[in-house]
């Protein structure tokens, strides 16, 4: 099975179809997604901000931090969810999406992210109070981090505006399957 | 006489969606940082800090993401008025826009400086809340319904 046909099996399933069909059920789980952006954004700013020493200075890094962690996972898991539910509605189209492919590249970088600066830094917060000046690599991943969800969000903006030419590309797997020998 | 002239942002394809990334940044920034606050008055996240602490702490990030969204906001209304103007979607949303900033800069601001009663904590984030998200709904709504004559 290819990563198309997948695609199109995941579009084609009742509930996909569903979501993708109806007039606002579409809508409402987009609404939800860009709710659990803010809360999610709005706890991922506050930490990084933290890390990089302009917000809540006279606060431990280890208390914005791991109080921060419940809202930031709860927000998380609402854009996730959703994002998965838009994401399946969609499958095919999205599968030509440039923004898509972007999109889903730059969350395999926050995968990497995570891997280089989470056991050193989010994880590490308690080394982070003691420190006399807040380490290059905390700054560096609070930066770093900022960016890529910036680029998440806007790329993320930039999937809508991608129509992709379906009947074109069906009729071209319809015609090569056509041509194939019989 | 009416003079007609173009809008430069309908000349250019790209204005209206980085307008839109500029506006989507802004409201996560506000929202985000509203809802911690009103988190933290409803009993959850940062209960380590006192709500008015933190209000002041994230305020001018609250004012930078609504000047990005004040701006951008507009600018998005201006490249289709009249869609904009009879659309139901976008009047609650305006609707509620002004009952945000009015209830954020009166009562909310009044019980975090605390001189409201404690018992108005989880009332008032419930309507901060229901308020600010209601805006991002209508905000994606405007899309997807009819406008009238359109």
């Amino acid at each position: 099975m290819s990563l198309l046909e997948i695609a199109q099996w995941i579009q084609n399933t009742d509930w996909a179809t569903y979501i993708r069909m109806s007039g606002y059920v579409y809508p409402a789980i987009l609404s939800t997604h860009l709710t659990g952006i803010a809360l999610f954004g709005g706890a991922i700013l506050i930490t990084d901000l933290r890390l990089l020493g302009i917000v809540l200075r006279d606060q431990p890094v280890s208390d914005v931090v791991g109080q921060l962690r419940v809202p930031k996972i709860i927000g998380l898991l609402i854009v996730a969810t959703c994002g998965i539910l838009l994401a399946s509605s969609k499958a095919e189209e999205y599968y030509y999406n440039a923004f898509f492919r972007a999109k889903l590249s730059l969350l395999a970088f926050v995968f990497v992210h995570a891997l280089i600066f989470r056991s050193g830094v989010y994880h590490n917060t308690a080394a982070l109070d003691q420190a006399r000046r807040m380490p290059g690599k905390a700054k560096l991943a609070a930066a770093l981090s900022l960016i890529l969800w910036i680029s998440i969000a806007c790329v993320g903006r930039g999937i809508g505006y991608i129509e992709p030419p379906l009947d074109k590309l069906h009729a071209s797997i319809a015609g090569a399957t056509a041509g194939s020998p019989r | 006489m009416l003079i007609a002239f173009e809008n430069p942002l309908n000349e250019n394809a790209l204005a209206f969606p980085i307008l839109e990334c500029f506006h989507i940044l802004g409201f996560a920034i506000t929202v985000g940082t509203i809802a911690l606050v009103d988190f933290r008055l409803l009993g959850f996240g940062m209960m380590r800090q006192n709500a008015g602490a933190l209000a002041k702490s994230f305020a001018p990030w609250t004012l930078f993401g609504l000047v990005l969204v004040l701006l951008s906001g507009p600018m998005l209304f201006s490249s289709d008025p009249d869609m904009y103007y009879l659309n139901l979607s976008f009047q609650i949303k305006m609707v509620l826009l002004v009952a945000a900033l009015i209830f954020h800069y009166s009562i909310r601001r009044k019980l975090l400086l605390g001189r409201l009663s404690a018992n108005w904590n989880k009332p008032v984030a419930c309507i901060s809340l229901v308020l600010w998200v209601g805006m991002i709904f209508g905000g994606i709504f405007i899309a997807f319904i009819v406008t009238p004559g359109q």
